[in-house]
């Protein structure tokens, strides 16, 4: 639409005498004009090269490295983040081992006061019947002693009472072991 | 013609509109008194002789805009570059107008160059971005008072459009080696043998008119929109002094939205020059028949 309306004014403008005149002279704005386009070669080169030298290169320089901060920032922060994900699974076993070796150590000590006890009760319990037992014989043995005492006290007591009887003295063992074996009829207990 | 002239004598015929858009070796420049500008004479060089071809290097009206023009550039982007390496240094994207400057920057490498150049197109980049802010900073310069558009010559377009053209061709060569020469010699090696002489026939000056196509429409694009603007910009003016007050308020508001749409066309030839230079670019370093 532009290039239209721009060059129907052109050919307006180049075709009309009186516009021309007003110069005096025609104007042509399609000739070309070798100085300027000297010129235009001349600027555009020198702005091209300083420009590359002093303004692209250091503005994009900035942009890229700011980028490349911002990519390692970013980087930094994942590998940071991933670090600390470790740790904490890590931190999370050592508690989850720390955990089963404690209820491990009390289920130990709990096995091993169980068996104690019962040790304990099973020693205490012998040591009560070797006791009782001893006891028990030492009462037998006394019995026994006892008995047997009683026994020859008996015969002693028979002897002198069976001597006073019949006057004279029993003190032979002729007249003992006849007690002895009379008192062995009447039971042994 | 004294553009002072034309003003103090409102009856006579008097074009404003051709010196305005043309070269000439007149320039008006800011002046404190009345009327607020003085028409100065450049001065003019003897031609150089260089051979047969006479060269006049006289520095006119288009010749010091874009020496201005790319003064202001290189002053601006040295200031941006500054910026930015004060910022880098602390780690921090510069702030304010660098900032800006970085953004339309980027826009042009990241949207508009690399995608369209292909692949290990960097070393294109430094060309494109100058391409791109300088055709920008002479499109404005002929908006601001006292202005003139140097890229509304046809002698600076064409030569932008020539230095694009080399910059094309150094592309496919680089990028093809000796594959370039099918760029120029139709040879289609999946016809069959009959039909390949007579395609190369025909499609070769095809190949070669369009190698020349392309940088003639850009040369002619950005020279006739930026000419145009200013022509439609002058007429609207013009009828305000011939309408006078108040009919005149009309056409000087039609002026006043136009030069806003010149703004616009401003960005919009200086991208659409740097985008289909790219594309060019692009096309040759893909280019496999």
């Amino acid at each position: 639409m532009r290039t239209l309306l721009a060059a129907i004014t052109l050919l307006t403008l180049t075709a009309s005498p009186a516009l021309a005149a007003a110069e005096g002279g025609k104007v042509n704005l399609l000739e070309p004009h070798a100085g300027l386009i000297f010129w235009t070669i001349v600027v555009f080169t020198v702005t091209l090269l300083i420009l590359r030298k002093f303004a692209w290169g250091p503005i994009l320089g900035a942009v890229q490295a700011r980028e490349q901060a911002l990519t390692d920032a970013m980087a930094a922060a994942e590998r940071d983040r991933n670090e600390a994900a470790k740790l904490v699974a890590e931190q999370k076993a050592a508690i989850e081992t720390a955990r089963n070796e404690a209820q491990r150590y009390i289920a130990e000590g709990r096995a091993t006061a169980e068996s104690m006890r019962g040790e304990m009760l099973e020693q205490t319990r012998q040591q009560q019947a070797e006791l009782l037992e001893r006891a028990r014989k030492e009462i037998e043995a006394e019995k026994v002693k006892a008995v047997e005492e009683l026994r020859r006290e008996a015969v002693d007591l028979a002897l002198a009472g069976a001597g006073k009887l019949i006057g004279q003295k029993l003190d032979g063992d002729a007249d003992r072991k006849l007690v002895e074996q009379y008192l062995a009829s009447l039971g042994g207990k | 013609m004294s553009l002072a002239t034309v003003v103090a004598d409102s009856t006579a015929k008097y074009d404003i509109i051709t010196p305005h858009i043309t070269n000439g070796d007149h320039m008006e420049i800011p002046w404190i008194l009345p009327p607020f500008f003085k028409e100065i004479t450049l001065p003019h060089w003897e031609p150089v002789q260089l051979g047969p071809l006479a060269l006049d290097l006289s520095p006119s009206k288009h010749v010091v805009f874009l020496l201005l023009g790319a003064s202001l550039l290189i002053l601006v982007m040295l200031l941006v570059a500054s910026a930015h390496r004060r910022a880098a240094a602390s780690g921090a994207a510069p702030k304010g107008a660098s900032n800006a400057f970085e953004a339309m920057i980027l826009y042009i490498r990241n949207e508009v160059i690399l995608p369209n150049v292909g692949h290990h197109g960097e070393g294109f980049v430094p060309y494109l971005l100058t391409a791109f802010f300088f055709i920008l900073t002479l499109n404005l310069l002929g908006l601001v008072p006292y202005g003139s558009t140097a890229t509304g010559n046809i002698s600076v377009t064409a030569t932008l459009a020539l230095l694009t053209f080399i910059t094309v061709e150094i592309a496919g060569v680089r990028a093809q080696g000796w594959g370039y020469l099918n760029t120029i010699f139709y040879w289609n090696n999946e016809l069959p043998m009959v039909m390949r002489p007579l395609l190369f026939v025909i499609m070769t000056p095809v190949e070669i008119i369009g190698k020349f196509t392309k940088p003639f429409a850009l040369a002619i694009r950005l020279f006739a929109n930026m000419t145009a603007g200013h022509i439609v910009l002058l007429a609207f003016m013009g009828l305000f002094f011939t309408f006078g007050l108040p009919l005149g308020v009309l056409p000087l508001g039609m002026a006043l939205a136009i030069n806003f749409l010149e703004i616009l066309v401003a960005f919009l030839q200086a991208f659409i020059f740097t985008l289909l230079s790219s594309v060019f670019i692009g096309q040759i370093r893909e280019a496999h028949h």
